[in-house]
């Protein structure tokens, strides 16, 4: 549907936030025949979903501390092996004990893990080293868990794909400005449309604030107030994939003590924050984050001292204060569902936060569960069963393909599942590859870009990893540039959002800007401003624009 | 193995020294790992582009205002008229048909259309000397099918607010579709192989013909003659319009070329080439460096009587950043680099980064020093020398080619 018809719908429901929760309700919701729409300020999946470990919890790291969560993570890890299994890498994982630390939390570690239904294996330490031989070799205990990876901008991605195809509309880039009130009633959402500058409102039965940490704003324009303690975690990518199994210290849960293998690449982290809201926009990761996690990361696997560091990053996770307790002490990990019409009055208004990416799908369940009592709709969920579109019955998958298809073909699959059919390769150019670190092929680009909201190069990467290689986007981010110029028939712009997005691969490397990383750095410098002068085309549009 | 001088870096700087001291009689030895810059050079030298930010259009009188520490002022702003004299007509000399003047900057035009700052251009290349009489009024821009490593569409917009009128057409052969047809090999270098035979650039020369129309100048991106320039003065007879390159993105055809010329040059002049090896260690005695090892050679070491280090930097390995700190990895040598970390880099990816202006510490002669003492055989030239920042202020390749000329001079005087 074109934007300016979805501005004159009414709808009965509107999700505020474009992460994996509120594309989970937003699926939830169409499913169970609501007329849907989500919207979303930046991109989908700017916020803590594509800022986190890309680790699909067994539970395990909860079930000393967090039974409940515990319970909830396992559940929801054997859904998504059936659900998305095209976003899910069954990897399986180790918790291990190091000399330093104490053995006998083992016993706990695994009792806990099995009163929450969780399989916990007590494995030889020799065992370990042979099935997953990065380990650190001087473990002296170890547990096999059933952690695995997953894609979290996948995930989010089929989650609104399978909203569109039941009905429900999506925009993103359109930041909530305030909330259409009617005395005590939320009637809709006053929407600024960042890419046209329009301002518009758009009525809906029920609001969901499903925002994250940016759902405190949310509340306040309702007049309700939440507690939100911001926690942030700050994680490095290498820039190979050391490991096969994710690798956590089996311990209390601590700073950087859990590595996961992601597609080419391993990711440590997190360290943990406590940060002031005023600065939960400021995603610098700072020196001593670097330090903390590069010294506890070796300890996980000692092959890491040597390997190449591409990237640091940050996110926020929303944690929320109970409400009999503002003080914050006792913080809920959990999931949070507020019907802010029982909590503070006002009619047509829920708040989902809390809880982890893990668990959106249950988040998405609770939430739209809430939205059907108050509008009377009687319809189950069907999201626990109803695999995501790529992860349908029949649909290909990693493991049984042969040689039939190409590079660029086998990681499209491993993107999209059976969505890769609807990539055009037809012709020798469509399968033209343009990024070769992670087998993305014009076809794939157009594909992104006329079915996945692609405005920008940073958009491209989150649906298709172009540039998230070892290389950083050295070469395919012109390339690809190239081609959405093209494609959107603005090279300007196109010009303008390739030095964005090299700025916004450099706010990642400065951090860890040393070794290999440095060398790709002046390479890229040499051959974007040197080579080819792109710093003077785009300081020349500026000077143009001025006057 | 006993040698005159050797020379540890095959690029752009390793090979000029050489090439100097080589014709002057010197028995020369250069261990080249095979990376070079000018991989990533489309075609043009720049003496000086930038200062701050402002376009400089006479390179030799604003040498002179450059900071202390730069290597131009190291050997003399009034020695670099000569120099930059010396230094085109030896690349003539290897066969590099290059155009320009030191006086006075020309404009080359990038891969995205922008018209940059050079003080040498191949003659092939589409340069612009006066951007208020441009070279042509309307252009012919033939884009190959598939061929991503140029972006045409953002060329073409930049030739157009230059002042051109550009026709844009799209064109394949027999020989660019079958390479298409295997999706990793359509880039400047696979192409340039491909289509060097006589039938393979007739074949490009009738698509351009028919195609041009009426256009003044034919522009095709720069993907002729990996290692001379007959492929390109072959098509050149062959179309029937004026014709200009265009650089591509990385690997660069010009580049690799004008690497295998003066390459080829300094051999013919009894140069001993030792390619894929690098120097590891060397050895002091006293103030002098006595001899390298490098590591294909293992306990063979290298004895001179001169060295001259030309390891470029960190794209190169000339200089390496680890967590810690930054330094010179084969002697150790003293560096101008912030100690700090965080001091390394700055937040904007288009902001002047501070590593790009680290490098070794040399005196006036562009001798090198350790732990504070001067190596009186042991010279530094190129982009292995602290105080210039090729990507800001556009003065990289001079600084290579001149400082090289420069280091050669004193070698030869010292004698």
């Amino acid at each position: 549907m074109v934007t300016s018809d979805i501005y004159k719908n009414e709808y009965d429901v509107i999700i505020v936030g474009g992460g994996a929760t509120g594309a989970g309700t937003a699926r939830d919701c169409a499913l169970r025949g609501l007329k849907t729409l989500l919207v979303e300020r930046n991109d989908y999946s700017t916020g803590a979903t594509g800022r986190n470990h890309g680790l699909m919890h067994s539970g395990a790291r909860y079930a000393v501390t967090d039974s409940e969560s515990a319970s909830e993570c396992i559940s929801e890890n054997m859904t998504l092996r059936r659900i998305a299994r095209h976003c899910v890498e069954e990897t399986d994982g180790l918790f291990i004990t190091l000399p330093e630390d104490d053995l006998d939390y083992q016993k706990t570690f695994v009792e806990a893990c099995q009163r929450a239904g969780i399989r916990a294996d007590i494995i030889d330490p020799a065992e370990a080293r042979s099935i997953e031989p990065s380990v650190n070799p001087d473990l002296i205990g170890a547990v096999r868990i059933p952690d695995a990876a997953i894609d979290p901008f996948r995930l989010t991605v089929a989650n609104l794909l399978d909203a569109r195809l039941h009905g429900a509309d999506t925009l993103n880039y359109h930041e909530v400005e305030g909330l259409v009130m009617n005395q005590n009633r939320v009637e809709g959402v006053k929407l600024f449309n960042k890419l046209s500058g329009e301002h518009i409102e758009v009525r809906g039965r029920v609001v969901v604030n499903a925002a994250g940490i940016w759902g405190q704003r949310i509340a306040q324009m309702a007049g309700a107030n939440i507690s939100m303690f911001p926690a942030r975690g700050a994680l490095l990518i290498f820039g190979h994939r050391v490991n096969k199994m994710v690798i956590n210290r089996c311990r209390k849960p601590a700073n950087a003590d859990i590595l996961v293998p992601d597609d080419t690449v391993c990711v440590i982290g997190t360290t943990s924050d406590r940060i002031p809201i005023e600065t939960v926009d400021d995603m610098r990761v700072t020196r001593e984050e670097v330090d903390v996690l590069l010294n506890e990361g070796i300890k996980l696997a000692p092959s890491l001292a040597t390997t190449r560091v591409i990237r640091a990053y940050a996110g926020v996770r929303p944690l929320v204060a109970s409400d009999d307790d503002p003080s914050g002490r006792s913080i809920s990990r959990g999931i949070v569902c507020l019907d802010h019409a029982k909590r503070d009055g006002v009619e047509g208004f829920i708040t989902i936060t809390g809880g982890k990416m893990m668990t959106y799908r249950l988040m998405a369940e609770i939430a739209t569960n809430a939205v059907c009592a108050k509008l009377g709709n009687t319809a189950p969920c069907v999201t626990a069963n109803q695999p995501l579109p790529g992860s349908e019955e029949g649909a290909p998958n990693q493991s049984d393909m042969t040689k039939r298809y190409s590079f660029g073909e086998r990681a499209a699959i491993g993107r999209h599942g059976s969505l890769a059919a609807r990539i055009e390769k037809d012709n020798d150019i469509d399968n033209a590859l343009v990024c070769e670190c992670e087998g993305v092929t014009v076809g794939e680009i157009k594909y992104a870009v006329h079915q996945l909201h692609v405005h920008n190069l940073v958009n491209l990467r989150r649906r298709t990893r172009v540039g998230m290689g070892t290389c950083q986007g050295k070469l395919c981010s012109c390339r690809a540039a190239s081609l959405l110029g093209e494609l959107h028939h603005d090279v300007r712009r196109a010009q303008k959002d390739l030095a964005d997005f090299l700025d916004e691969r450099w706010k990642g490397m400065r951090p860890v800007a040393w070794g290999d990383t440095l060398r790709e750095a002046q390479l890229t410098a040499a051959i974007y401003e040197g080579l080819c002068g792109l710093d003077m085309a785009v300081s020349n549009q500026g000077k143009e624009d001025k006057q | 193995m006993r040698t005159d001088t050797v020379i540890m870096g095959g690029g752009l700087s390793g090979l000029t020294c050489g090439i100097a001291l080589a014709k002057r009689g010197q028995r020369v030895t250069i261990v080249a790992s095979g990376q070079s810059t000018l991989l990533f050079n489309g075609g043009s030298m720049e003496l000086l582009g930038n200062i701050d930010g402002t376009p400089v259009t006479y390179p030799l009188e604003t040498i002179a205002s450059l900071p202390e520490g730069h290597p131009y002022r190291k050997i003399g702003a009034d020695r670099i008229a000569s120099l930059a004299d010396e230094a085109k007509q030896l690349l003539l000399d290897a066969g590099i048909n290059v155009e320009g003047d030191a006086a006075a900057n020309h404009w080359r035009v990038t891969p995205m259309g922008v018209a940059k700052h050079a003080w040498l251009t191949l003659s092939e290349n589409l340069r612009i000397d006066d951007l208020k009489q441009l070279p042509a009024r309307r252009l012919a821009l033939m884009c190959i099918r598939g061929f991503f490593d140029e972006p045409n569409s953002m060329l073409a917009n930049g030739l157009k607010e230059l002042g051109f009128e550009v026709d844009k057409h799209e064109f394949t052969t027999d020989e660019i579709t079958k390479l298409r047809r295997s999706p990793s090999e359509m880039r400047a270098a696979s192409l340039a192989k491909r289509l060097s035979s006589n039938n393979a650039l007739q074949r490009i020369a009738d698509q351009v013909n028919s195609l041009a129309g009426d256009a003044d100048m034919v522009l095709l991106p720069s993907v002729f003659g990996m290692s001379d320039n007959d492929s390109y003065d072959i098509l050149k007879n062959m179309v029937n319009k004026p014709l200009r390159l265009v650089a591509t993105l990385p690997p660069s055809v010009a580049g690799s070329r004008m690497q295998a010329m003066l390459r080829h040059y300094f051999m013919m002049l009894g140069g001993n080439y030792l390619m894929g090896d690098s120097a590891v260690k060397g050895t002091l005695e006293g103030d002098r460096l006595t001899t390298i090892t490098t590591a294909k050679l293992g306990d063979m070491p290298l004895r001179a009587d001169n060295f001259v280090l030309a390891t470029g930097s960190f794209i190169s390995r000339g200089l390496v950043a680890d967590y810690e700190r930054v330094y010179e990895p084969v002697m150790g040598l003293d560096v101008d680099a912030d100690k700090d970390r965080e001091q390394w880099t700055r937040f904007g990816v288009l902001e002047p980064q501070a590593y790009s202006r680290y490098g070794v510490t040399t005196d006036a002669t562009l001798r090198c020093a350790k732990q504070g003492k001067t190596i009186a055989n042991l010279r530094a030239i190129g982009s292995v020398l602290s105080g210039h920042d090729t990507v800001k202020m556009g003065d990289g390749t001079g600084v290579s080619l001149l400082t090289a000329l420069a280091a050669a001079h004193g070698i030869l005087s010292d004698k």
